[in-house]
């Protein structure tokens, strides 16, 4: 037996408990992160129970989920009806729409004019230094914003003082988060989101810019005619997937960034449902909280599935 | 091919050389500032060079212990070096068994996987789950929960995937079992996969601010970003965490003091950058492209 098997890994023959036996070292080295997945992932999933009842707060703990009165849809009708609910929704789909606009064509056009550069040198550099507000905290980056837009001496201030405007305290308005928001994200993300359009540009075959070239194309035109169309494929593919990822915010961000004076705005479904649990003054409602947060989580899953499914319609890659 | 330079060149490297100083130039000027008296920071006289040069300011930032920086950046240090170690062995040891074809079950296992990232629980659930399980004000709660993150459990299964089959055969033939064959003849093979994760991981925890927010409640435990959070945007709002005092004739005003408090927090992604850019790059496109 020990023999016969000798030269095959433990597992490649015979029937199931067999395979499974054979690769019981297999099944040990997994053990560890199946453990970890169980604890961390699948249990909160149980979790989500309490979005259906009424979660003692004061007892606490897991077996807590297990006591609670039991009340159904409850806390899902309350909200339905609550209007600050559709408010929190629309801020949220509002931001996102807006981030979209901005965060996902930058990337491209910023590609397509990197691509142009006829020096590599010059190439690495500005992808060098365009790539580095990705890996900044967004502690970090919230920071150098209200060290810029502070009304005290910050240079955005500055700067219109000195064109005759008065001093601006942007954190404080609510008009300004959006803009603010976007305009940070953009200054973060489109250097990083680049880099799978310029990678696609390396693929493109050059005898399509030299048939372009006998056809009197200028560089420009090139860009667009042939630069352009050439990695649709990839953009289509992004853009379903950023399409899917619309209900996540960037929660760190928002926390960081708002105040109760611009909520009207700021305030979004994660950031209320973070409030809920962590920052009221009253009583922690986990319940409500939770079912908030199940309304959004369902609705992103939704979206990220069929983006999936539509990217898979368009080309061999997909996300999972 | 054509190599004079025309018009259209100009024009593209004139814009890319403005977004690239958007990019800079706000970090710079932090550098600037913080390395400056703060009588004309305050003046908002600071733009590219540091005026009154001086690193008082970054002396007073890391002794004085009422701010909390020094703790801060000892804690995040602490927390990206124990946590980087433990994501990146567990998610190996993951990775490995899921990456054979012979491993039953296996699909059904990444299919779970994948759900959970997908679809997440939320922040309350978690929060009665890691309470339960004693992380509020714990070291391990940096550590532990995010230590298998699935997007990169799969760019480490995809490169393992990778790998000939017949690696695995001549080592059964030498009569190697599986941990053996993981240990002696993947993992060293593994290297490349194993820093991208490495780079992800430990950006990722350095950079964390909603767990320790939430669960870190404790002064000695707060990583950088929370102490830079409250001592910037918090305490502006009430005005009362930075002083303005003199020290060996320098002007220390909130303008110098959180610069060099911002400084600090980015200096140790700025000395693992370029490192880090390499495998980040790699990571993306594996990750994006491949799936």
């Amino acid at each position: 037996m020990q023999t016969a098997l000798k030269g095959k890994p433990p597992g490649a023959r015979g029937n199931v408990w067999n395979k499974i036996w054979r690769s019981r070292l297999l099944y040990l080295i997994l053990l560890p992160g199946l453990i970890h997945m169980l604890l961390f992932k699948l249990l909160p999933l149980f979790g989500l129970v309490i979005a259906f009842e009424d979660y003692n707060v004061i007892k606490g703990g897991i077996h807590s989920i297990i006591d609670s009165k039991w009340v159904g849809f409850a806390h899902f009708e309350k909200f339905l009806n609550d209007g600050y609910f559709w408010k929190l929704l629309k801020n949220t789909l509002l931001l996102a729409f807006f981030n979209l606009l901005f965060v996902f064509p930058i990337p491209i056009l910023f590609a397509l004019l990197v691509n142009e550069v006829r020096f590599r040198k010059v190439q690495r550099f500005v992808q060098t230094v365009t790539f580095f507000p990705y890996f900044i905290s967004s502690a970090v980056a919230v920071s150098i914003l209200y060290t810029f837009l502070s009304p005290q001496g910050g240079l955005v201030n500055v700067a219109l003082e000195g064109l005759g405007i008065q001093p601006i305290f942007f954190m404080a308005e609510p008009g300004w988060f959006r803009p603010l928001y976007v305009m940070l994200n953009v200054w973060q993300l489109f250097g990083y989101n680049s880099i799978i359009y310029l990678a696609a540009m390396t693929n493109i075959d050059p005898h399509l810019y030299e048939a372009a070239d006998l056809d009197g194309a200028g560089r420009v035109s090139k860009m667009f005619h042939v630069t352009l169309p050439s990695i649709a494929g990839t953009i289509v593919i992004m853009f379903i997937l950023a399409i899917g990822q619309i209900m996540t915010v960037d929660l760190d961000k928002i926390l960081m960034m708002y105040n109760p004076s611009v909520y009207d705005t700021a305030d979004v479904i994660q950031s209320y449902v973070y409030r809920q649990a962590f920052a009221t003054k009253g009583f922690p409602n986990y319940s409500y909280g939770a079912a908030v947060g199940l309304m959004q989580s369902v609705v992103a899953f939704v979206l990220v599935i069929s983006a999936n499914r539509a990217s898979k319609k368009f080309s061999d890659s997909q996300l999972f | 091919m054509k190599t004079k330079l025309r018009g259209f060149d100009y024009f593209n490297i004139v814009v890319l050389i403005l977004v690239s100083i958007i990019c800079v130039y706000p970090l710079w000027n932090i550098l600037a500032v913080s390395l400056s008296d703060g009588i004309y920071a305050a003046a908002s006289k600071v733009y590219l060079i540091p005026k009154g040069w001086n690193v008082e300011t970054y002396r007073y930032v890391l002794n004085n212990p009422r701010l909390g920086v020094s703790q801060g950046l000892w804690n995040s240090f602490a927390y990206t070096v124990v946590g980087t170690l433990v994501a990146v062995i567990l998610t190996f040891l993951t990775a490995y068994p899921l990456s054979k074809k012979r491993l039953v079950g296996r699909k059904t296992i990444m299919l779970i996987f994948v759900f959970t990232f997908v679809f997440e629980a939320g922040i309350i659930p978690n929060f009665i789950v890691y309470k339960s399980l004693g992380l509020v004000n714990s070291f391990w709660v940096m550590i532990i929960p995010n230590a298998v993150n699935t997007f990169l459990l799969i760019i480490m299964r995809s490169f393992l995937d990778a790998l000939p089959e017949e690696l695995e055969e001549s080592a059964y033939i030498d009569g190697a079992n599986d941990l053996q064959t993981m240990w002696k003849i993947y993992f060293p093979l593994a290297r490349p996969a194993i820093a991208t994760v490495c780079v992800f991981y430990s950006v990722a925890i350095w950079n964390q601010y909603l767990v320790p927010a939430i669960y870190l409640q404790k002064q000695s435990l707060k990583p950088i970003t929370v102490v830079l959070y409250n001592l910037i945007v918090a305490g502006s709002k009430d005005g009362t965490s930075l002083e303005s005092i003199r020290v060996h004739g320098v002007q220390l005003l909130p303008q110098n003091l959180q610069a060099a408090a911002i400084f600090l927090s980015v200096a140790p992604i700025l000395v693992v950058y370029p490192f880090a850019q390499k495998y980040f790059t790699k990571g993306m496109l594996i990750g994006s492209v491949k799936g």
